[in-house]
């Protein structure tokens, strides 16, 4: 006598299991999609400038430059887009750089003296160098996660700053 | 039905390999995910090929081909993701691979 798996015509027991398939397959759906509907990627936009300390760097013997906001969080999968300005009040320059793996895309800006416009276009570079009153796009993919440094190359180690990657 | 077998084994290489590919590369999220899936993929296709009781394995391929699919049309119609062309290209190659995996499972169970 056939017994369970072997009773079944082959047309029952593909029934029976494309229908076990597809109701499991959609509650593990339901389920996933449930849970990264919150987390999806998206779009996080920061406003990001130099700023200087009120300290004599000569005394100390470091620069007194620093990010604001030296933290971006996001998750991974995230696009950031940064938007950095050059705010010094004398002509000093800064540089927006990542630490590997991470690269950068980015448009710099003139300054109003320069008459404005477009400096120059970068895709995939580590970083790039904005002088006096100078802006720039920086845009990226969050696609790994942890914690990476981003730093001014000029003024180390102060204007240092975070991209923490949740994942 | 050496044909079908091989189709089979063919099909679930290219599966596992997309898959493995879009968690190492496309996937912003939940690439562990699609490392399992893939290697569960490729494992199969070694199953499938050395015809490992293949009335049993040969049905559970179509199933999980089948339960992948189902997740991965509920997800998109819930959240609007995984619809790209890696994805969509995976799922047209797992919709030929069910159809393969029912023709081999018959063409089986008549021997």
């Amino acid at each position: 006598m056939k017994s369970g798996f072997r009773s079944l015509s082959t047309g029952r027991l593909l029934i029976v299991a494309a229908v076990i398939a597809i109701i499991s397959g959609a509650s593990v759906g339901l389920g996933v999609g449930y849970v990264i509907h919150y987390d999806a990627p998206t779009t996080r936009t920061f406003y990001m400038f130099d700023r200087s300390l009120p300290f004599n760097e000569s005394v100390f013997g470091y620069p007194h430059d620093t990010f604001v906001p030296d933290t971006i969080t996001v998750n991974k999968g995230d696009h950031v887009l940064i938007h950095f300005a050059d705010i010094e009040s004398t002509p000093e320059g800064h540089t927006f750089t990542m630490d590997a793996p991470y690269t950068l895309s980015a448009v710099v800006y003139k300054n109003v003296t320069q008459g404005g416009g477009v400096a120059g276009t970068f895709t995939d570079v580590p970083g790039v160098i904005l002088g006096q009153s100078q802006t720039a796009t920086i845009t990226f993919t969050a696609n790994w996660a942890g914690t990476f440094r981003f730093y001014c190359a000029i003024h180390q180690p102060t204007m240092t700053g975070y991209l923490v990657v949740i994942g | 039905m050496k044909f079908l077998r091989w189709s089979a084994v063919a099909l679930l290489l290219v599966t596992g390999i997309i898959d493995l590919y879009y968690g190492n590369s496309f996937a912003g999220f939940y690439e562990n995910l699609w490392y399992v899936m893939g290697g569960i993929y490729v494992f199969a296709a070694l199953v499938i090929a050395a015809n490992i009781e293949p009335r049993f394995s040969q049905l559970t391929v179509f199933a999980y081909t089948v339960f992948l699919w189902s997740v991965w049309a509920t997800v998109a119609l819930e959240t609007g993701t995984g619809l790209d062309a890696v994805a969509y290209a995976d799922k047209a190659i797992e919709a030929f691979l069910a159809v393969n995996m029912v023709l081999l499972f018959r063409s089986s169970r008549r021997v």
